[in-house]
């Protein structure tokens, strides 16, 4: 989980090997966001796989690369 | 997000533990007593500035060391938070326990994260603005992110996962 001045850093990065994902640091922002935004609450509860699977859908990060099992 | 999660566990062939972990899993529960722990935890985390030890949490809890050790057992399979091989404190996602390449500024204060999305997680954790510096991984160019209302200062940076989302618990250290 680690970030790139721009795609063509990751390929390059990656010498042929299979790529994962990529996605704009503005939309990690958004996912960290919405994964972190309780991690320090009082009233914390652990998410669920489906919570957590529907932070990811609601971002579109969707298909079988970001189902979690 | 460190070690194979059952790495430093001796009872990896307990037939019991591991029904007991699957139903962990998949029900992410956190039974009351663990949860104080995990808050005590955190919240020394943020306070500390650093991994509390074992003895500050127990001491903020009121409880014997044993029992903070136990919960954070309970706590790591249940992957509220990661212990290293030495029953230590590893991750306390999004902080990290161990220098990484993610240093957090937020609030006045520095923290280390586990990962890009942890760097980005501290300041949402707080509620306040943020700025991480990191590397380019291809190019080991410095990066300095600065994060103002949740939006980052420089749009074109990009951040890759290697691992499928299935797999990121596997070995959450690698991931």
């Amino acid at each position: 989980m680690l970030l790139f001045r721009s795609e063509g850093h990751v390929d390059r990065w990656l010498a042929g090997r299979e790529r994962g994902a990529v996605i704009p640091i503005t939309k990690l922002a958004e996912l960290a966001a919405a994964w972190w935004h309780d991690r320090l609450s009082a009233d914390w509860q652990p998410h669920t796989r489906e919570q957590n699977q529907a932070i990811l859908d609601d971002l579109g990060l969707t298909g079988p690369f970001w189902r979690l099992g | 997000m460190s070690g194979p999660q059952t790495s430093r566990h001796a009872h990896a062939h307990d037939p019991d533990r591991t029904i007991r972990k699957r139903l962990v899993c998949r029900i992410a529960a956190v039974e009351p007593d663990d949860l104080k722990v995990r808050n005590a935890t955190y919240r020394r985390f943020v306070e500390l500035g650093r991994a509390p030890t074992v003895a500050d949490v127990a001491a903020t809890v009121g409880v014997a060391e044993d029992a903070v050790r136990g919960s954070w057992a309970r706590l790591h399979d249940a992957h509220a938070l990661v212990l290293g091989d030495d029953g230590d404190l590893r991750m306390v996602n999004p902080f990290a326990a161990r220098p990484t390449d993610f240093r957090v500024d937020a609030g006045g204060r520095s923290w280390y994260a586990n990962c890009a999305w942890d760097a980005f997680g501290i300041g949402a954790a707080l509620h306040v603005d943020s700025e991480f510096e990191t590397h380019c991984r291809d190019c080991d160019d410095a990066l300095r992110v600065r994060i103002r209302d949740g939006r980052p200062d420089d749009p074109r940076l990009v951040f890759h996962v290697l691992v499928p989302a299935a797999q990121w618990w596997n070995d959450i250290g690698s991931t």
